[in-house]
């Protein structure tokens, strides 16, 4: 029974370690523009999609597959932020968070039908042979969940140096807290907004081609996680980039464990119903002001 | 047009169409088979028409999504029914869209030709109006049970996502195992998952020698790959909506390698099925496109076989079975074909690209049979049709 405990929290961790990253996306633009950019979804798809062409293709490994997503989803954010986001956010009378959120969706769909209608309905496959566990006292791991796991994890601890040791770091933290202010002494928010996307972006297309090389590439692929990303990021509070990370590895622990108890039919439900109890108990989210953008 | 009646398409304009709607996965879960789905349709329309359409008018299929969404299918089937004015609904594919529209289609004497599973369909109270061209998941089950048995295996477990039919599944195929004097049990998840690690981690502490996959493609897909990590080295049979070519497409070969899927069969040497591959061009076609042209073929013969009755479900309904199986008709394999016959007055008896198509009183198909086909080597390979 105890190793059972260990193995569904192994397997919780390394399901979490595929949110993670776009769920540090979401937060990154959210902390930046003030905003939740619900297209992280098919941006994670296009982040697949790059990948696998260059996989397949190419046969490019797995490092610069991971770049090539990056740039890709990336570039596309930017382009869609540019085409259906900014205009939003120019508009004084429509420019809430909620109208930006909304026609983030609407994006969403476009960017997700547009890759259906380039690619067709069909799952497709990287070429990556697929690793068999590895047994360590009686737990198994697979290499391949491990690495996202790393990567994950070092990309939030070089994000969190970033905005806290460079200078557009801080100059983004700054447009976070006070846009007004920060173009007083010089800061261009609109320049610093393109790179919270292309980075957030970016991260959710990494998170995209790691989660299809555990599953498949298909239209769908980044949207079937979208409620549990912004769950995470949530949880995190919706400012700290560590957040973020430790809020997907929490969602993902709680529910793989959670099957212990609970029929697996049910486990997205036991995921939302222990996020309820965090946020009755703290409404801001467990690790807001947490090392975050927003200090 | 003084001349119009000497070429049939040209009368056939005067009047108003004959509509089938097709209700069919284009997005969403389901939406594997959804594109040839849609082009079997179009062929079956094209075929029709060219050979003079129904009756001297022209028959047009609108394609609708149902996004693999029962809400949303039921909004496309109203569309249908109540703007094109269809006589009947072909397609219809996952068993919860099914059940979702299927008070609409009778309500409203609209004809529901379907591709479902779930035995419920045919439970209801639907007048005759609903004819499933795809067997039952109690038969489907019973042979992936029979299969089991018959490849040595004493303890069964299931994996499936929720569905109409998941436990109806977990039901059949157990109690075939504990008959035979071995085991059987299951566990049903969520069909959204990057991962099933934990769910596979409950599968194999059954210690089964055969898994049993009740998933669609992109759950199932994930579910092979995380068997294979776990290093589950027993039999796994899976169903033709889970396991097919465009799975074999979406996993690599290692993992895929040796399972088997039970595939409802067109006699693969009907000559409508080896017609329509021709046609779009593929060197085999998953059973459920060939059911949707069938669904195209049979509503518009059994209109053209009461050409005195007005065009509309009921019409449909009350002929369909007089073209499908009659002992008295000709046997055709082809639309064209039996529109001729029927236009000099004889009787047909039309087989499809999907098989026979003789339909029950409550409107189940009879005398389907099976391909049994493994994955050998990165391709499926037929081992025995029965």
């Amino acid at each position: 029974m105890f190793s059972d405990i260990v193995q569904h929290l192994v397997n919780g961790l390394v399901m979490g370690a595929v949110v993670a990253l776009p769920a540090l996306g979401l937060t990154l633009i959210f902390s930046v523009l003030g905003f939740i950019n619900f297209s992280i979804a098919a941006q994670m798809t296009v982040g697949a999609y790059a990948g696998w062409l260059v996989n397949s293709y190419l046969h490019w490994p797995l490092v610069p597959v991971l770049v090539v997503a990056f740039a890709t989803a990336g570039a596309v954010g930017i382009v869609g932020d540019r085409l259906a986001l900014v205009p939003m956010r120019r508009k004084i009378s429509a420019h809430t968070p909620l109208m930006v959120a909304i026609v983030s969706i609407a994006l969403n769909l476009a960017l997700e039908n547009a890759l259906r209608f380039g690619f067709g309905s069909d799952l497709n496959s990287f070429d990556m042979p697929v690793a068999r566990d590895v047994q360590f006292a009686g737990i198994r791991v697979g290499p391949q969940q491990m690495h996202n796991l790393g990567i994950a994890l070092a990309i939030a601890v070089a994000l969190a140096a970033f905005f806290t040791v460079t200078r557009v770091g801080k100059a983004m933290r700054a447009v976070a807290d006070n846009p007004d202010l920060a173009r007083l002494k010089g800061i261009d928010p609109a320049r610093l907004s393109n790179l919270a996307t292309f980075i957030g972006m970016g991260l959710a297309g990494i998170g995209g081609a790691l989660l299809a090389i555990d599953t498949s590439v298909d239209p769908s692929t980044g949207s079937r996680l979208l409620l549990i990303i912004f769950s995470a990021s949530v949880l995190g509070g919706l400012t700290s980039l560590i957040g973020a990370v430790l809020g997907a590895l929490l969602i993902g622990v709680v529910s793989e464990v959670a099957l212990l108890a609970i029929s697996p039919v049910y486990q997205s439900a036991t995921a939302f119903v222990a996020i309820l109890l965090v946020l009755l108990v703290r409404p801001s989210g467990l690790f807001a002001g947490a090392s975050g953008v927003r200090k | 047009m003084a001349f119009g009646a000497a070429h049939p398409l040209l009368w056939a304009q005067n009047k108003e169409p004959i509509r089938i709607g097709i209700l069919i996965p284009l997005t969403g879960a389901t939406s594997q088979f959804g594109a040839t789905m849609s082009r079997a349709a179009q062929i079956a329309a094209e075929e029709i028409n060219a050979a003079g359409g129904v009756n001297g008018r022209r028959v047009e299929v609108v394609i609708e999504d149902d996004q693999s969404n029962p809400e949303a299918s039921v909004r496309a089937a109203r569309k249908l029914i109540d703007v094109d004015r269809v006589v009947a609904i072909g397609g219809s594919y996952a068993s919860s869209v099914t059940s979702a529209i299927a008070p609409l289609c009778w309500e409203s004497k609209t004809v529901l030709a379907t591709s479902s599973g779930a035995d419920s369909i045919t439970k209801l109270p639907h007048q005759g109006y609903i004819f499933r061209t795809s067997p039952t998941v109690t038969l489907q089950g019973t042979r992936v049970g029979d299969l089991g048995i018959e490849l040595g295996c004493k303890k069964m477990f299931f994996m499936g996502p929720q569905t109409p039919f998941a436990q109806s599944y977990i039901d059949i195929i157990s109690g075939i195992f504990t008959r035979a004097g071995g085991t059987g049990a299951g566990l049903i998840y969520e069909d959204k998952k990057s991962s099933y690690r934990s769910e596979v981690d409950q599968a194999l502490r059954a210690k089964p020698d055969v898994i049993v996959l009740g998933g669609y493609v992109p759950d199932t897909s994930v579910v092979l790959k995380d068997l294979y990590r776990a290093g589950y080295d027993g039999k796994r049979i899976g169903f033709s909506f889970g396991i097919n070519q465009k799975l074999v497409e979406a996993v690599p070969a290692e993992v895929g390698e040796g399972a088997y899927s039970l595939v409802p069969s067109a006699s693969v040497n009907a000559g409508a099925y080896k017609r329509l591959i021709a046609k779009m061009k593929v060197e085999a076609l998953d059973s459920y496109s060939c059911q949707v042209y069938d669904h195209v073929n049979l509503v518009a013969l059994a209109l053209a076989s009461a050409p005195a009755a007005e065009a509309n479900g009921t019409t449909v309904r009350d002929n369909l079975r007089g073209i499908s199986q009659s002992p008295q008709g000709k046997v055709v394999d082809s639309a064209p074909d039996g529109l001729k016959l029927l236009s000099s007055g004889s009787r047909i008896n039309f087989d499809g690209a999907s098989g026979p198509l003789e339909f029950a009183d409550n409107g189940d198909v009879k005398g389907v049979f099976f391909r049994y086909e493994q994955i050998q080597k990165g391709k499926l390979a037929v081992t025995k049709v029965a």
